[in-house]
């Protein structure tokens, strides 16, 4: 088996339009900050770019997984800031007398992806539906970090950490490496594993799925935790950008994460898009961030932006004939 | 279904039903046994105070969740609302009011009209809504906090005041629930409202204007929203944008652990009303017995995953996603 979505019945234009929708988007949105302001195209303002789009790449690939399955995760900004305290906490900073070195990244990932399993039991054993045990988690995550933080900003002073974002190789910072690995690992996982193949069936229809002697509960604690797996390394590469963890270093993160997932053109159904999409929605979303500040408009907009983004990417690519109650 | 099933049904939500007042009755014995001091009418004023503006919250929220959707950009519309009181009161005057109050209506009616004509799921349409509102508050605010200067606050002061022997924001708490409760229960809105939550797909065959209602519900959640903004703005003298952030889960939660199902078609405001004062004493006592403020968020959470995980009707879901 290659792709899971063999166009077996040939493709209407439609359908191959909202395919490709995204990458002309992406295309065009360049073309047109280009010819407003040249200075896009320079190698230090690309470079600028992927930077700033390696922490919401890690993010969107987790996000990813658990939108494929046709549920949502809310706990992103939790997760995340799980992760950078536990990182600026075990690793050498400026609180405490901890220098755990790499063994802190690693309680990091173990921590974050703890939390997306414990995510994905809630769920599934107390059958709630995602959004409200995500949101959940999201307050329960977030309360942690901050409270284990004291409220203040703790800075990580760990230098081979902190070279994630400062030290580069090939002109780009390890950072941006970091986040193409991930890619890469989540692309390997989608493709090529049988966790990926069963999420995109649980996504496809769920009944189908089980009855096709996929084990749901299995399946869905594996993909929360493989998200948090993303949150994680999100959260340490946010940490060494800023240098620090404090209350508000998750702030927006959630919904940047969504924004990318569905501008990308997957479905919030289910079973429909992936995580090149979601490569794609990132690029969107940091090429227009980046844009908006080289035209000098007001940061503050760019969240009214995303949102809006938001709005016509879910209602451009809900397949209609599908849903007959929409809630 | 047969008679056992459906006798056990019927003590089954009696039950339920009857959870959340007996919390906060044993709460409010519990600590008023523990601290002598709970129980005089002074605090007891108190917590009415304080739970005020998150019960005008819950109590717009409680609609939407009532017609089976969720409103997640309530902490939004208020910080926005506060922000506009705070920018055109030493202008205006007292007019800011209604003013702050219309867009808070305004983006509730965009909110829902994006949720029922674009069928958006009302949960990533809020949230949507809710980053439009916030990207607009911190631009209208320049991402600062704002005072409101003496010359405003000739305006805004009655809202710390006492009337009755009843502080102000506990009367306009108290009347905004009663109007609603009333809209709830006597008015075709109300009936639809739980026709809808009860079972959207007989609502629609029953010739119901489901997204009418729909859209009604999300225009009062903005509205009241942007109330409890304006009143929380007043009680500080100053706006913010992101003045209400830390309010949603409690509204949430108030909403949930009063009893009405995050499915919808069961509950109502009176339900919110006693779940908003359990929230309230269960901080009050957190703050007493010396919980880090930054850990309530925590016990929140929970209380949260486990009122949705009590109340909910597994029988109106197939697939739990």
């Amino acid at each position: 088996m290659s792709m899971p979505r063999p166009a077996l019945f040939g493709e209407s234009n439609r359908k191959r339009l909202r395919r490709w929708a995204p990458a002309l988007v992406l295309m065009l949105l360049c073309t047109l900050i280009t010819i407003a302001n040249p200075n896009f195209i320079e190698p230090r303002n690309l470079i600028r770019v992927a930077n700033s789009a390696a922490v919401p790449l890690t993010l969107a690939m987790g996000l990813t997984f658990i939108i494929l399955m046709g549920s949502i995760d809310l706990s992103v900004e939790g997760s995340l800031s799980i992760a950078a305290m536990v990182t600026v906490l075990l690793a050498a900073n400026d609180a405490n007398a901890n220098s755990w070195g790499w063994f802190a990244v690693a309680a990091a990932i173990a921590a974050s992806t703890a939390l997306g399993a414990l995510t994905g039991a809630i769920q599934t054993f107390l059958r709630i539906p995602s959004f409200m045990a995500t949101l959940g988690i999201w307050f329960i995550g977030l309360g942690v970090s901050v409270y284990m933080l004291g409220g203040s900003a703790v800075r990580l002073m760990d230098p081979s950490i902190r070279d994630l974002a400062l030290a580069r190789f090939l002109g780009f910072p390890l950072s941006v490496w970091v986040a193409l690995g991930a890619f890469l690992l989540a692309c390997a996982i989608q493709y090529h594993t049988r966790l990926g193949r069963h999420i995109l069936a649980i996504g496809g229809g769920e009944e189908v799925a089980e009855l096709s002697g996929i084990k749901l509960r299995r399946v869905r604690i594996a993909a929360f935790a493989l998200a948090g797996f993303f949150f994680g390394l999100a959260g340490i590469l946010a940490a060494a950008q800023l240098g620090r963890s404090d209350a508000v270093i998750a702030d927006g993160r959630l919904f940047a994460a969504v924004t990318a997932v569905v501008v990308g053109g997957t479905a919030l159904t289910g079973g429909e898009g992936g995580v090149v999409n979601t490569l794609i929605g990132v690029l969107i979303v940091t090429v227009l961030g980046n844009g908006m500040i080289l035209l000098g408009v007001s940061p503050y907009v760019q969240q009214s932006v995303q949102g809006l983004l938001i709005i016509a990417a879910v209602a451009l690519s809900l397949d209609r004939l599908r849903l007959q109650i929409v809630k | 279904m047969d008679f056992r099933t459906l006798r056990s049904a019927f003590s089954l939500g009696w039950v339920n039903a009857a959870i959340p007042p007996a919390l906060l009755l044993i709460l409010i014995l519990g600590i008023g046994s523990a601290a002598p001091g709970f129980l005089t009418q002074e605090t007891l004023l108190l917590l009415l105070a304080n739970t005020a503006v998150l019960f005008i919250l819950a109590a717009g929220v409680t609609g939407v969740i009532l017609v089976g959707g969720i409103d997640l950009s309530i902490q939004a519309i208020a910080s926005l609302s506060s922000v506009i009181l705070a920018q055109l009161v030493p202008q205006i005057g007292i007019m800011a009011f209604p003013a702050a109050i219309l867009a808070g209506v305004v983006f509730g009616v965009l909110s829902g009209l994006v949720h029922v004509r674009l069928k958006v799921p009302s949960f990533v349409a809020t949230l949507a809504t809710g980053g439009v509102v916030a990207g607009i508050a911190l631009w209208a605010a320049d991402g600062r906090a704002i005072t409101i200067e003496a010359s405003g606050r000739v305006f805004t002061g009655w809202i710390n005041g006492s009337f009755a022997g009843l502080p102000v924001v506990v009367w306009i708490a108290a009347v905004l629930g009663a109007a609603l409760y009333l809209v709830m229960r006597y008015t075709p809105f109300g009936r639809y409202s739980l026709a809808i939550g009860a079972g959207e797909p007989a609502a629609i065959a029953a010739g119901i204007n489901v997204d009418r209602t729909k859209i009604i519900a999300f225009a009062i959640s903005g509205g009241l929203a942007a109330i409890a903004g304006v009143v929380l703005a007043a009680r500080l003298s100053s706006g913010s944008p992101t003045l209400a952030n830390q309010l949603l889960l409690p509204a949430i939660a108030a909403v949930i652990v009063g009893g009405t199902a995050i499915t919808g078609g069961l509950g109502g405001i009176g339900r919110t009303a006693v779940g908003a004062l359990i929230i309230s004493i269960v901080r009050m006592g957190m703050t007493f017995i010396g919980v880090n403020i930054f850990a309530e968020n925590v016990v929140f959470g929970a209380v949260l995953i486990l009122a949705v995980a009590i109340t909910i009707d597994r029988s109106k879901i197939a697939v739990i996603k």
